[in-house]
């Protein structure tokens, strides 16, 4: 990578990057290296984050604020809340540099030069370098450079919720121990949206790929209010061997800006959102996800009304599994806890 | 209610406390199942009084020591011979998950070490067994024998707790197994696979059999073949007595029934007590023996046995390479567990029931030959005819009491039982089935479920079998069936024929070796039945219901026994 670069197309980017844009990104970046049909857009790096906040004179003021407070550990949420309010406050607060404005602007542009449109709706997502599913925020159906520029700012400063300050304190991270890479990529305009896993999350189960599905865009599947489709499919011979269709009255869909949860048509609930090709090709995806990142995933994954149906779906973001069942615990445990399950529970 | 209750209950007979009632005990539990492995043949008044009372308080305490979330124990009830089973069942989810965080509790230490808590239980049993053995029964005086009722009483009663707890641990972890592969891997505990992983392990039934071979072997090297091969079982003894080899094989045998922990001291039956252990007839042992001395000398059965292991470890790889690797330990703790799950099932019979009921049988015995000596009773084993506190009532006075009038009324009376064969299900619900949904299922119950009760074979027109039951072991054979009912019927086992029989415990092993193929009418895949079929690698066909009803011996009949089918072939050639 050129010293001195701080935006980076996910074409440039591979999951060596960790570091460099956040794991969001870097998985990005490999999956359009794999030829997915990831919506095309750009990282901003870590280093960019460390540039703005040198140049503002952030750090400072954050400090400050912090060590006016003391021990932290322990203390009251209304505490983090109200130290969360004065530090977001800090960072949206600062006019972005312009030479930095300049940069995303002209990434912005390109982009939008690429897709064939004035100003393209994106979506804005937070890349950290650890994991930390659903802390931070991110911003959907953005359209035009002021707007980008302001919900930068504001995805930078949601590493500073009253919720992910006191998660590291209690964990011994530094309060300021969170950089943030940003995703921008082009809006997928969903036609269904949904999350796959590659491991049944609850048995730790790794010979199935389990489909959660609805309607719309994906944060009313990640969001998990309302009942949705669920689907589980073989990995081996590729057969759906369950089908639950919930349902499905609300949805997420784009407005004007941004996004709303808006009705699901009523002769649509109870249909599945997803056909059985589309339930196999997104089985399909996850399995070459797996195996080619080398451990069960977690994936988000929409599927894009404007392509045509064989490569209409497209990953969204991917990251390790998280299974109840693989915390620590001994086989015994195991054991009990599916005996009592499976007999004893009437 | 109390006291229509008490005008209409009836006086207690056979055993008190625990005779059936149906006035009182419909009402009270609902519905009640018989335990069909246990029942037939009728148990003898004393046997059933011992079984009711004190095999129910084993399931109690077992119910109660793992705290089944679902189960607070069993009640059991005696009618005409046979054993009903009701279930306390709990409902309340409140008072299940109570449960549940003891049973967590209880069972881990025998996930984490079964072959530990089995073992000190199994010298916990062998010390009572030897203080039991302490007494000559036969110099004893009337007060002996008088506390030496009590004391069987209190051993037997030991046994059944350390019985079920053992039990209960080990079929939640063959159930746990099953449930998994099932869900997981579409491998069904009746798969052959599945029985390929659990079995060939080296435990105290196999161990015994062993001993029966090699004294089969040892035989044939001392030149007595003939004397074993041309006589039958009862008079081998006579003739081994007449040669100095003869002799000497035999003290050989009796060393080994003396001094072995178990040896000797083994019913030839594990139900009831009226018929003779190893010790007392040693005709039993000898007739082993002389079912391994047919086989010759090339009969090899550790290397029979070397190879079950090897393909139990070959079937065990196999399964795991289907398993993913983040669920490897759980499955092969699991299989490990079942092993020895599997392995408790085939031996417990010998340190529980086979050895405490030799001692019972031998102590009663004396007992009756007491009464029999002062005219009390007519006879020694009439003695099963009494329960024991009518037996604590004249013991000590045997000369001042006339008990005829009652051995001689009860033993007509069992005899009468064995002519109707009593009822399945005994229930104020309005069919058996809904009898089994609504008092049965609910209890979660391991052992009800798996043993006494089994599974009915799911319905498989397509086989047009005409007797269908679950697979115990897989494999299809041919050959002559050979109905039998009651033990004494087991010497007319011919080699190659296919047993039929009500059920099976590990008494009957014996004819595993000779026969092709088993066919019974009770049990589920964790019977005897199954477990023994399995150690045998017989084709083994469990809970056909009606097997010695609709089978005749002579019959030639084709086990499918994978599919839990069997086909008549006489009827088949005859209409062809």
């Amino acid at each position: 990578m050129a010293a001195g670069k701080l935006i980076y197309g996910f074409e440039e980017l591979g999951q060596e990057h960790k570091k460099l844009v956040g794991k969001k990104c870097a998985n990005l970046g490999e999956m359009t290296r794999m030829g997915l049909a990831v919506p095309p857009g750009f990282a901003i790096s870590i280093a960019l984050y460390r540039k703005f906040a040198r140049a503002t004179g952030i750090l400072e003021e954050i400090s400050r604020q912090v060590n006016k407070l003391g021990q932290l550990k322990g203390r009251n949420i209304a505490v983090f809340d109200e130290l969360s309010q004065k530090i977001r406050g800090i960072i949206e607060g600062k006019e972005m540099p312009p030479e930095i404005s300049k940069a995303i602007a002209s990434y912005y542009e390109g982009l939008s030069k690429k897709v064939g449109a004035t100003d393209v709706a994106v979506s804005l997502r937070s890349a950290g370098t650890a994991s930390r599913p659903g802390m931070f925020e991110s911003y959907l159906n953005i359209i035009g450079i002021e707007d980008v520029l302001d919900k930068i700012k504001k995805v930078w400063s949601s590493a500073y919720t009253a919720r992910a300050i006191a998660f590291r304190i209690n964990k011994g991270v530094p309060v300021m121990g969170d950089e943030l890479g940003i995703a921008v990529a082009k809006m997928v305009n969903a036609r269904s949206s949904g999350i796959s896993f590659t491991v049944d999350p609850l048995t730790g189960d790794t010979s199935r790929v389990i489909i959660d599905a609805n309607w719309g865009l994906g944060v009313g599947v990640v969001s998990g209010t309302g009942s949705v489709d669920k689907f589980v499919v073989d990995k081996e011979t590729l057969k759906i061997v369950k089908t639950s269709i919930g349902k499905k009255t609300k949805q997420v869909i784009a407005r004007k800006r941004g996004v709303g949860w808006g009705e699901v048509p009523v002769k649509k609930q109870k249909v599945p959102c997803l056909s059985n090709q589309e339930i196999v090709a997104v089985a399909k995806l996850a399995i070459l996800l797996e195996e080619h990142l080398g451990q069960p995933q977690d994936i988000e994954w929409a599927i894009d009304a404007d392509s045509p149906p064989t490569k209409n779906i497209s990953p969204l973001q991917t990251r390790p599994a998280k299974v109840a069942a693989q915390r620590k615990e001994s086989v015994t445990d195991r054991m009990l806890d599916l005996m009592v399950d499976k007999f004893y529970r009437p | 209610m109390a006291k229509k209750k008490q005008l209409k209950a009836k006086i207690w007979d056979e055993a008190p406390g625990y005779d059936y009632i149906a006035e009182i005990d419909l009402p009270e539990m609902r519905s009640w199942f018989l335990d069909g492995t246990h029942s037939i043949p009728p148990l003898t008044p004393l046997y059933g009084y011992q079984w009711v009372r004190f095999c129910g308080h084993g399931l109690k305490f077992a119910c109660t020591e793992l705290s089944i979330p679902t189960c607070r124990g069993w009640e059991l009830r005696f009618l005409r011979g046979g054993i009903y089973c009701a279930f306390h069942i709990v409902r309340d989810k409140k008072e299940i998950a109570q449960r549940e965080v003891r049973f967590r509790q209880a069972l881990r230490p025998w996930l984490e070490d079964f072959e530990g808590l089995w073992s000190g239980y199994r010298q916990e049993l062998l010390g009572i067994y030897a203080k039991l053995r302490e007494l000559d029964v036969d110099n004893a005086t009337n007060l002996q024998l008088h506390h030496h009722n009590y004391d069987l009483m209190q051993a037997y009663m030991r046994m059944w707790e350390i019985h079920f707890v053992g039990m209960y641990a080990s079929y939640n972890a063959w159930l746990l197994l099953e449930a998994m592969t099932k869900e997981r891997f579409g491998l069904s505990d009746q798969d052959p696979q599945f029985q390929d992983m659990v079995r060939g392990f080296d435990n105290k039934i196999y161990q015994m059999d062993k001993k029966m071979w090699q004294f089969g072997q040892l035989a044939i090297r001392m030149g007595l073949e003939d004397v074993f091969k041309k006589n039958k079982p009862q008079s081998i003894l006579g003739k081994l007595q007449q040669s100095a080899k003869g002799k000497e094989w035999f003290k050989q045998l009796m060393d080994y029934m003396e001094t072995d922990d178990v040896g000797g001291w083994r019913m030839r039956r594990s139900t009831d007590l009226n018929e003779p252990y190893w010790l007392e007839d040693p005709g039993t042992p000898i007739g082993l023996v002389k079912d391994n001395v047919m086989r010759g000398l090339s009969y090899n059965l550790e290397a029979t046995r070397a190879e079950m292991a090897k393909k139990r470890e070959a079937a065990i790889a196999d399964f795991l390479k289907k398993v993913p690797a983040g669920e490897k330990e759980l499955f092969q703790g699991l299989i490990r567990l079942s092993g020895k799950a599997s392995s408790y099932s085939e031996e417990h019979d010998l340190y529980c029931e086979l050895m405490v009921q030799a001692l019972m049988r031998r102590g009663y015995l004396a007992m009756g030959r007491r009464l029999a000596e002062k005219g009390a009773i007519d006879k020694p084993d009439d003695i099963f005819m009494l329960n024991p506190d009518e037996i604590d009532r004249v013991i000590m006075v045997p000369e001042g009491h006339d008990m005829r009038w009652l051995t001689r009324r009860r033993r007509a009376a069992w005899k009468e039982w064995h002519k109707k064969p009593n009822p399945a299900v005994l229930t104020e619900r309005a069919s058996p089935e809904k009898a089994v949904k609504l008092d049965l299922l609910p209890s979660g119950d391991a052992v009800a479920i798996k043993t006494i009760i089994g599974e009915m074979p799911q319905p498989m027109p397509k086989l047009k079998a005409d007797l269908r039951g679950i697979c115990g072991c897989a494999g299809e054979v041919e050959g002559k069936a050979r109905v039998v009912v009651r033990y004494e019927d087991l010497k007319k086992v011919k080699a190659g024929e296919i047993l039929v029989c009500p059920g099976i415990n590990p008494a009957w092993t014996p004819v595993f070796g000779l026969v092709n193929g088993v066919i019974t009418d009770t049990g589920g895949t964790l019977s005897h039945a199954a477990i023994i079929g399995r150690e045998y690698g017989l084709p083994t066909i469990v809970n056909t219901q009606k097997g010695t009803a609709k089978l005749k011996s002579g019959q030639r009949v084709k086990m499918d026994a994978t599919n839990g089918a069997v086909y008549i072939v006489n009827k088949q050639t005859g209409k062809g």
